[in-house]
C-alpha cells in the first residue's frame, strides 16, 4: 500500500471533491489562524492558537494536563467548532463546513485515542473493515484492503480474532488499522499510548512513523517526555491555550528538561487528582 | 449505502440484541394476533350477513278469509316475477305446526289457536336481488286485496348490518391501538438498542458516517420486529383456525350455510406489511428523538 504523492492520491469524497484545484495539494494541510475556543465564558481553553502543519510532517502535541491538546485536535476533527478565528484544513475552512458535511471531513482523518475506542464485541476484522464500508466501498475490495490495514500494524492473519481478547496494545493496533485503512491525509492521535506500558508505547509510536513513511500527515499527542526525548520530530507545545514552542526536536530544544519537568509533575497531578 | 452492507450490519446488530428483539416480538405478536382474530371474525359474520341478505325471503301474509281466487292470482303474480323463484303456500295450522315444532313449546304457548298464525306465502327469491327492489315489491303485493301483511325480514338485515358495521368499526378502533402499542414498543427496543450500542455508533461517527447510514440498520431491525411479529401471529391463527375449524364447521355453519373461510391473502398481506411499515416508522420516531449523531 505505497502512497504516490499527496496530489496523485485519488480521493473521492465530496469534501475534496468541492475544492480539488491542484494548487491545493501545495498548500499546508493544516492551519490554525488565530483560533479561540471557550467552554467557559472568559476563560478560553485555546486563546489564539497559530500553527502551520505542513504535508507530510510529524508533530508532537504535547503540554501540561488541561492545556488543550485534546481540544485542539477535537477542533480538527469538528467535535467542536472554534469559536473565533479559521483552522483551514487542505485551504478549507473547517469552521464554516455545514454539520451534514462533517462527516465527509472526517473520512480525510484518521483518529486514533487513548483508550483505543474500538468496538470490543466485534472481531478486528470488522473493527477496521466498518471505516470502509462507510464509503460504500465494494465488498470484496475492502476484504484485500483490511488484510492489507491488518498486515502493516502487525496483525495478519487476525481479522477473525474477537477484539476482546486481545491485549491493550494489540486493541490499539486495531484501532491505527481502522485509522489508516482508509488512507487518510492527516492523522490524529490523541496520547494513543497513554494506556500502553512504555515499551508497548515505542511500539505504536514506531507505527505511527511508519504510516508517516508513506506521506501521511501524523498529529500525536502525549505528555509523555521519554517517548518525545526519543525522537527529532517537532513539537507543539501548548500551554494554557497557546502554543509555546514549535520547533523541531526535543533533543536540540534548549528548554528542554524545563518543559519535561513540567509536563511531568503536572502527569502526577493527573493521577492524583484520579 | 451498500445494501448488503447494511443488512449484514443490521444481521449482526439483531444477533447482539436477539434476546431484546425476541421478547419484543412475542408480545408483539399476542397485539397482532388480537387484530387478526378480530378481522377473522368480522370477514366471517360479513360473509354470512351477506349470505343471508341475498338469500332473500319474503313473507306474503295473507287476510283473514280471503278469497281462495284473489290468493291463487297473487301466487301468479308473484311467480311471474323475474325475481322470485319459489312460492310455497302456508296454511296457518300449517304455520301452527312449523312453529310448535322449531320452538321448545310450552303448554301456554300450544294451547294459542291457530288463527294467531295467519296463513301465509313463503316467497324465495332469487340469489343477489337488490334489496331496494325487494322492498318495492314487497309494497306493490301489500296494495293487494289479499294481503294483510309482507314481511321482508329488511329490519333484520339492517339491525344486522348495523352490528356488523360496530364490529367492523371496533376491529378498526383495535387495529387502530394496535398499531400505536406495537410503534411505541418497536420505538422502545430500538431506543434501548441505541443506548446498548452508543460505543458503537461514536465509533461510526468518528470514521465519517453519516446519520443515515448510522440510522439504517436500526430502522433494518424494527421493521424486521414488525414483520416477525406479524408472521408470527398470522402463522398462530392459522394453527387455531385449523384446530377449530371442524367443530365450528358442525356447529355454526351448518345453521347459517357458509363456511368459515381463513383471511383472504390480501388481509394477510396487508397484515403482515403493516406490521413491517409500523415497524419501520416506530424505529425512525425512536431514532429521530434518541439518536442525536
Ligand atoms: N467538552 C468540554 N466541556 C467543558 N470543558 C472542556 C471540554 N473539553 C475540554 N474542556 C476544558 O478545556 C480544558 C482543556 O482540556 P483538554 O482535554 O483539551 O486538555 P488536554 O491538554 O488534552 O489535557 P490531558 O493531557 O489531561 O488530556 C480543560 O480545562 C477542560 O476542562
Ligand atoms: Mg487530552
Amino acid at each position: 500500500m505505497t502512497r504516490g504523492a499527496p496530489g496523485k492520491v485519488v480521493r473521492p469524497f465530496a469534501f475534496f471533491r468541492a475544492g480539488a484545484q491542484s494548487d491545493r495539494a501545495n498548500r499546508p494541510i493544516l492551519v490554525f489562524e488565530d483560533v479561540y475556543k471557550y467552554f467557559k465564558k472568559d476563560q478560553p481553553t485555546l486563546r489564539g492558537i497559530n500553527l502551520v502543519v505542513e504535508r507530510g510532517e510529524f508533530c508532537f502535541v504535547t503540554g501540561p494536563s488541561g492545556a488543550g491538546k485534546s481540544t485542539l485536535l477535537q477542533l480538527i476533527y469538528r467535535k467542536h467548532t472554534v469559536d473565533a478565528g479559521r483552522i483551514l484544513f487542505a485551504g478549507r475552512d473547517i469552521a464554516r463546513l455545514k454539520s451534514s458535511s462533517v462527516p465527509f471531513l472526517r473520512r480525510n482523518l484518521g483518529i486514533v485515542f487513548q483508550d483505543f475506542k474500538v468496538v470490543k464485541h466485534w472481531t478486528v476484522f470488522e473493527n477496521v473493515a466498518i471505516a470502509l464500508e462507510i464509503l460504500d466501498m465494494p465488498r470484496r475490495l475492502v476484504r484485500a484492503r483490511v488484510a492489507e490495514a491488518l498486515e502493516r500494524v502487525g496483525l495478519a492473519g487476525r481479522g477473525g480474532d474477537r477484539t476482546e481478547g486481545l491485549s491493550g496494545g494489540e486493541q490499539q493496533r486495531v484501532a491505527v488499522a481502522r485509522a489508516i485503512v482508509t488512507e487518510p491525509a492527516l492523522i490524529l492521535a490523541d496520547e494513543p499510548t497513554g494506556n500502553l506500558d512504555p515499551h508497548l508505547a515505542i511500539d505504536i509510536l514506531t507505527l505511527f512513523e511508519e504510516i508517516h513513511e508513506t506521506g501521511t500527515t501524523v498529529l500525536f499527542a502525549t505528555h509523555d517526555h521519554s517517548l518525545m526525548g526519543k525522537r527529532d520530530h517537532r513539537i507543539i507545545a501548548l500551554d494554557e491555550g497557546r502554543v509555546l514552542e514549535a520547533r523541531t526536536g526535543l533533543r536540540s530544544w534548549p528548554g528542554a528538561m524545563d518543559v519535561g519537568a513540567r509536563t511531568e509533575t503536572s502527569g502526577l497531578r493527573v493521577v492524583a487528582s484520579g | 449505502m451498500e445494501l448488503k452492507t447494511l443488512m449484514s450490519r443490521a444481521k449482526r446488530g439483531l444477533r447482539e440484541e436477539l434476546r431484546l428483539y425476541l421478547v419484543a416480538i412475542s408480545s408483539l405478536s399476542v397485539a397482532f394476533l388480537c387484530v387478526g382474530g378480530a378481522l377473522l371474525a368480522v370477514s366471517n359474520l360479513s360473509s354470512i350477513a351477506e349470505r343471508w341478505g341475498q338469500s332473500g325471503r319474503m313473507t306474503v301474509f295473507l287476510r283473514d278469509g280471503a278469497q281462495d281466487g284473489d290468493v291463487a292470482q297473487l301466487r301468479m303474480v308473484l311467480e311471474s316475477l323475474p325475481e322470485v323463484r319459489d312460492v310455497e303456500a302456508l296454511s296457518s295450522a300449517e304455520a301452527r305446526a312449523l312453529f310448535l315444532a322449531q320452538s321448545e313449546v310450552t303448554a301456554d304457548l300450544a294451547a294459542l289457536p291457530p288463527e294467531v298464525f295467519p296463513a301465509s306465502l313463503e316467497v324465495t327469491l332469487r340469489g343477489g336481488t337488490d334489496p331496494a327492489r325487494v322492498e318495492a315489491i314487497a309494497g306493490r303485493v301489500a296494495q293487494l286485496r289479499a294481503v294483510d301483511d309482507v314481511e321482508t325480514y329488511r329490519g333484520f338485515f339492517d339491525r344486522l348490518e348495523s352490528l356488523l358495521a360496530a364490529g367492523r368499526g371496533l376491529a378498526g378502533m383495535l387495529a387502530l391501538l394496535v398499531g400505536l402499542c406495537v410503534l411505541a414498543v418497536i420505538g422502545n427496543t430500538i431506543r434501548l438498542a441505541v443506548a446498548r450500542r452508543r460505543d458503537e455508533i461514536e465509533v461510526l461517527k468518528l470514521c465519517g458516517a453519516t446519520d443515515s447510514f448510522v440510522r439504517g440498520p436500526f430502522v433494518v431491525e424494527g421493521t424486521f420486529q414488525g414483520f416477525a411479529s406479524a408472521v408470527l401471529a398470522v402463522l398462530v391463527l392459522l394453527l387455531g383456525f385449523a384446530l377449530l375449524r371442524g367443530p365450528l364447521d358442525q356447529s355454526i355453519s351448518a345453521l347459517t350455510g357458509t363456511k368459515a373461510a381463513f383471511l383472504e391473502p390480501w388481509m394477510l398481506m396487508a397484515l403482515v406489511l403493516g406490521g413491517a411499515l409500523i415497524g419501520a416508522a416506530g424505529s425512525a420516531l425512536s431514532l429521530r428523538r434518541y439518536l442525536t449523531v
